[in-house]
């Protein structure tokens, strides 16, 4: 639906087995743990998932930002423009940073120097690339700000940070990233701080800017309705790996893994009210003590003694596009549900029922 | 409630209702609301200058709704609409520039000091964020016993703690939890402690001011069932401030919309959210994602 057909099939960045490791007091934390992913020109991939599962660790380690001494780089490939960045020295690496890819944060205050105006900022961000210098930077510096659809660009360019509401400041942090024409923009919950009408805003801007040059985006959110407005394909990520990746449309259509399920089950919505909701109970485990077979198994409502044994595949056979998990792969004998996919109906009744048991447990306990 | 027999009114008319209702003190069911809203104005000074009149920023302006008992009314709007600053005048935690707010038929102004102090039992609060709003240096016994305490609840320090104990299983905890810290707890976990205690001085009204904004999906529905369960059993009331359209049409029974401190609309959560009369209201419901990738809500790309 989106810029499939003018483009022939071309790949943009393909990170493959990426391991980010942090050496702590309590052991080695895997917070990405072999995660392997391709991004089209002009796509945007989605990865969603709860906090701690290593999705912002996923994009720092892309932009070669993970927190020294103490985090590394212990495995993988990460091809950006068939070159490997994890290669590269860096000096290199901060050349394509800010220039070929560019990140926006949540938090668009802490992003910005508060003792600098917009201008000054802007320019040196176009500057320290080298793409432009003097007038004409300053002159392209406040035509960004138009093209963010800040209202008198002129004014804002002498404006610092705190003038500005949370929607302006991400508009400014989005002119910045975009400055360098960059092909791939790396946006991490940009609009999680903002108002759900701004959020609209910032969301349609990014997709018209995306449109105009083409560039891929790399969206983090855990945010399932951002992710239906935004992206063409989704990686559902939990406890630092992949746990189901497919187009926007068969994820929303049939979520296979029983975590993507249960993130779906858990929305609120009118049509469950006077109802309780399906919950995952427990959170997501440390890094440093993720499960050893399948790190879902113990949240999962359907998890039988095997799920705690034998790590399951990333594709099993009868999965349909990869999902990682037993239910689906015809060599694990004693599954007890034989991998046929279910209705949503289904699903969320059979989550319901498993959280009501798990809940008179736990109150019995 | 009046808002239901007048669906097609805007703003002002279900103020005027609930002004005339104010008048005896009844809603639409013959009941006495258990807290009645009449005129509330909230004015902040801007700067202050020796000498010089002060500006005034009028942050709420002239907002009128009753809550019934037992019901959930959701305050809905952007930041600085003044949702917040309601809450906070609700509760007896600001002072009230104009109007009057009745609970159980009498106004905090016709109260003495005593009867004001007693009230502040009935009405809890949940806020948004449990790592700012638990003390890092009370334990959850401390934290759990400390208003019990100062409104003489329980005879001795070891009822307190057994009642205690007894409202952290309300919530879903282990009584293990007593002698720990906040920080040792997941953010739903600490946000379970912020209900329990909400609920250790026995209140019958509770605002919630985006007690769920701060957290994971799976972990919002677990507070979600938690709240319900709570009002259910306990018949609480709630006030429920939020910016989360979703979790309002879930849990809401009335639905007030604030825009720049006053409010533009109320009614049902299915009169607003299926017959908006406002703008505003109209605005704010197409900027929710669509949760359906093949009718997405946004301006589509071609």
């Amino acid at each position: 639906m989106i810029q499939s057909a003018p483009f022939p099939s071309q790949t943009l960045l393909q990170v493959e087995e990426l391991r980010t490791h942090f050496n702590t007091p309590r052991g080695v934390a895997r917070a990405v743990d072999g995660v392997s992913f391709q991004i089209e020109r002009g796509q945007t991939l989605a990865i969603v998932g709860e906090s701690g599962c290593g999705k912002s660790m996923t994009a720092l380690s892309l932009m070669g930002l993970v927190p020294e001494p103490a985090g590394y780089i212990e495995n993988g490939r990460v091809l950006f423009d068939e070159r490997d960045l994890l290669d590269l020295t860096w000096e290199q690496m901060r050349d394509i940073r800010g220039r070929d890819i560019a990140m926006i944060f949540q938090e668009p205050m802490t992003s910005l120097n508060p003792t600098f105006t917009i201008g000054t900022q802007l320019i040196e961000a176009i500057q320290i690339h080298g793409t432009a210098n003097g007038e004409e930077a300053r002159r392209r510096a406040e035509g960004m700000l138009a093209h963010v659809e800040l209202q008198n660009p002129a004014q804002v360019m002498r404006q610092y940070p705190h003038e500005l509401s949370g929607g302006m400041r991400q508009r400014v942090m989005i002119a910045i990233a975009l400055a360098n024409e960059p092909k791939l923009l790396i946006a991490d919950e940009p609009t999680t701080a903002l108002d759900v009408t701004v959020q609209a805003q910032i969301l349609n801007l990014i997709r018209r800017l995306q449109r105009e040059t083409g560039m891929s985006v790399l969206l983090i959110t855990h945010d399932l309705g951002i992710v239906a407005e935004m992206a063409d394909r989704v990686a559902v990520m939990y406890a630092g790996q992949i746990v189901e990746t497919t187009s926007v449309r068969d994820l929303f259509h049939r979520p296979l893994h029983p975590y993507t399920q249960g993130l779906f089950a858990s929305l609120p919505a009118r049509a469950r009210r006077g109802h309780d909701l399906a919950t995952l109970e427990g959170v997501v485990p440390e890094a440093v003590a993720w499960p050893p077979a399948c790190r879902f198994e113990p949240r999962c409502p359907f998890r039988w003694e095997t799920c705690a044994r034998v790590a399951p595949k990333f594709q099993p056979a009868e999965a349909p596009w990869p999902t990682r998990c037993h239910l689906y792969d015809p060599e694990i004998a004693d599954r007890p549900m034989r991998g046929t996919p279910r209705s949503q109906q289904q699903v969320a009744r059979d989550l319901e029922t498993a959280a009501a048991a798990a809940h008179t447990t736990e109150v019995a306990s | 409630m009046n808002a239901t027999q007048n669906s097609g009114d805007v703003a002002n008319d279900v103020n005027n209702i609930a002004a005339d209702n104010a008048a005896n003190n009844l809603n639409a069911t013959g009941e006495a609301p258990l807290l009645a809203v009449r005129g509330l104005t909230k004015k902040f000074p801007l700067r202050k200058k020796l000498f010089a009149p002060p500006l005034w920023k009028t942050a709420v302006d002239d907002v009128s709704f009753d809550i019934a008992r037992g019901q959930t009314l959701a305050l809905v709007g952007e930041s600085g609409s003044g949702k917040s600053t309601v809450g906070l005048m609700l509760l007896d935690l600001l002072a009230i520039t104009s109007g009057e707010i009745l609970y159980d038929g009498r106004s905090f102004a016709s109260r003495s000091r005593a009867e004001r102090f007693a009230l502040r039992r009935q009405m809890q609060v949940v806020f948004q964020d449990p790592y700012a709003s638990l003390n890092a240096r009370m334990t959850v016994r401390e934290t759990l016993t400390e208003g019990m305490a100062v409104h003489r609840i329980g005879k001795t320090a070891a009822e307190r703690e057994g009642r205690a104990a007894q409202l952290l299983g309300q919530v879903g905890m282990p009584a293990g939890a007593l002698d720990r810290y906040p920080h040792e707890f997941s953010g739903g976990q600490r946000q379970r402690i912020a209900i329990a205690r909400a609920l250790s001085v026995g209140p019958s009204f509770m605002v919630l001011d985006e007690p769920t904004s701060a957290l994971d999906v799976s972990v919002q529905s677990q507070i979600l069932n938690l709240l319900r369960r709570l009002q259910r059993e306990q018949g609480l009331t709630y006030l429920f401030i939020t910016h989360n359209l979703g979790v309002v049409e879930y849990l809401a029974d009335e639905v007030a919309v604030m825009e720049a401190g006053r409010i533009v609309e109320r009614g049902t959560v299915d009169e607003i959210f299926d017959r908006p009369q406002t703008d505003y209201t109209s605005k704010l419901l197409r900027s929710i994602p669509s949760l359906d990738p093949e009718h997405r809500k946004l301006a589509p790309v071609a």
